[in-house]
């Protein structure tokens, strides 16, 4: 279940360096001025700006297309719907299936800007150790239970699907086939995840003993992010917020 | 049901992270009012790193297969703390596995986290009904588990199709919302059978597990 996104979180690159926090904050200013990006001249400078990141990164190629897979789905539906319910202008057509300009221009941007905010994201999350995130977010002023219930879900995701692996391999052992849709499956597969919750929350009684006997909740933690600025966390983020807010202004100065 | 990257407008990505962010600020803060509200997290982390998990099983429609969203069941278990535990669950999706993404996890938080909301409080209602009268309850349950993903769906295809761009045929925009929520009603149907199986065995095995919304 725990995807391998950090498999490559501690090779040496310039983006490996950059501090995590000002990571977040300067590459999050430059997924939503992708987001911003209505006008196809500005395509090309994105694409140029999320292949140098990448490049930068020295996270393999294979890595960003082996993600792409799943989330491609959606967009090879994009392609294969709005070509022919947007717009006016028909460009080709055959029999009764009209293809149209304006959806097929309206493809292209979509697409684009997916996989750049795509690739920024991969950059954001697969350069540092999930853990370096979390405590980034908490020094970014995130609340304290959702960074408590974010590491705590994090730490025993991988746990509790190996566990639903095992209770699948011992359904299959026991003669279960889920291959037709009918109440006594849906009800076995209703067991499945009981079972799952209860056994989610006697290890949750058991966690929080534990926590308790290790003082959580009378101590006060230190959010302050001692890590100090490095010249390379520094450059990087003042570049990157400068290409955020030129997008953001070129899209404006063109419309 | 997650709507990715690239696909809706700025101003509505970042109104879903304003929405969001309130609706979170207003959870956290009945949380917070709760007696001992620390000594639910750990069962509130765990329950949802198993939803999580639990919506990767496949359920077999032939000739296709779907993944269960189960957010009417969170909404009922969870209550309060249902809202950020659906955020961490599609914070978790959008980075490891693509699904969604990062500027529309916002939106795609409303469009999963307010009907289980919703469902938290209808849930409490159970109550009402008297033991002896379990049909009853076994409805409301079915209710809050094809309701909540029927208000999903409504939301992400309105939210995806009236965004998408503005030269989008209003006929063929309407027409595709009924066909997407045909689909789905399928999907809801067995949400809801689903929901009261796990209910009921959960009244039969663990009961305290109910009692926390």
């Amino acid at each position: 279940m725990r995807s391998s996104f950090e498999g490559y979180a501690n090779l040496s690159s310039p983006i490996h360096q950059w501090e995590q926090k000002s990571k977040i904050v300067a590459l999050l200013s430059l997924i939503f001025a992708f987001a911003f990006v209505k006008e196809l001249v500005l395509l090309p400078a994105m694409i140029l700006v999320t292949a140098s990141l990448y490049i930068l990164s020295r996270l393999p190629l294979s890595f960003l297309l082996s993600r792409l897979r799943y989330p491609g789905l959606f967009i090879v539906g994009a392609i294969l719907f709005l070509p022919f319910a947007v717009g006016n202008k028909i460009i080709f057509s055959i029999g009764f299936l009209e293809i149209r300009q304006e959806g097929c221009l309206l493809v292209g941007l979509i697409t684009v800007r997916f996989i750049c905010i795509f690739t920024v994201s991969l950059v954001l999350f697969g350069t540092a150790p999930f853990l370096s995130t979390i405590k980034a977010m908490r020094s970014l002023g995130l609340p304290n239970i959702l960074i408590d219930m974010m590491l705590l879900a994090y730490r025993y995701l991988a746990e509790l699907a190996e566990m639903l692996d095992k209770m699948q391999l011992a359904m299959k052992l026991r003669g279960f086939r889920f291959k037709n849709l009918n109440g006594r499956n849906l009800n076995t597969i209703a067991s499945l995840i009981g079972t799952l919750l209860v056994r989610s929350y006697d290890r949750s009684v058991l966690v929080y003993q534990a926590m308790i006997l290790r003082g959580y909740g009378y101590q006060k933690y230190n959010f302050k992010n001692n890590n100090k600025i490095n010249k390379i966390s520094y450059f990087a983020s003042i570049i990157t917020l400068i290409i955020a807010f030129s997008l953001i202004v070129a899209e404006f100065l063109i419309v | 049901m997650h709507v990715p990257d690239g696909i809706l407008p700025p101003a509505v990505a970042i109104s879903g992270y304003g929405i969001s962010g309130g609706i979170t600020w207003y959870c956290l803060k009945q949380i917070e009012k709760q007696n001992n509200p620390q000594a639910q997290i750990p069962r509130s982390s765990l329950l949802t790193a198993a939803f999580f998990v639990a919506s990767s099983i496949h359920i077999p429609i032939p000739p296709i297969s779907i993944h269960l969203i189960l957010n009417g069941l969170v909404g009922a278990l969870l209550g309060y703390y249902a809202f950020p535990a659906i955020l961490i669950g599609l914070f978790f999706q959008a980075v490891m596995f693509g699904h969604g993404g990062l500027s529309t996890l916002g939106i795609n938080g409303i469009i999963m986290g307010v009907p289980a909301l919703f469902a938290g409080y209808l849930f409490r209602f159970r109550y009402l009904f008297k033991t002896n009268k379990k049909m009853l309850q076994n409805v409301l349950v079915f209710a809050i588990g094809c309701g909540t993903l029927l208000i999903s769906a409504a939301l992400f295809t309105t939210i995806v199709l009236t965004n998408i761009s503005p030269d989008f045929n209003s006929e063929l925009e309407r027409n595709a919302i009924f066909i997407s929520l045909f689909a789905y009603s399928i999907q809801a149907i067995i949400e809801g059978s689903i929901t009261v199986a796990i209910i009921s065995f959960l009244e039969r095995v663990k009961p305290q597990l109910l009692e926390g919304n």
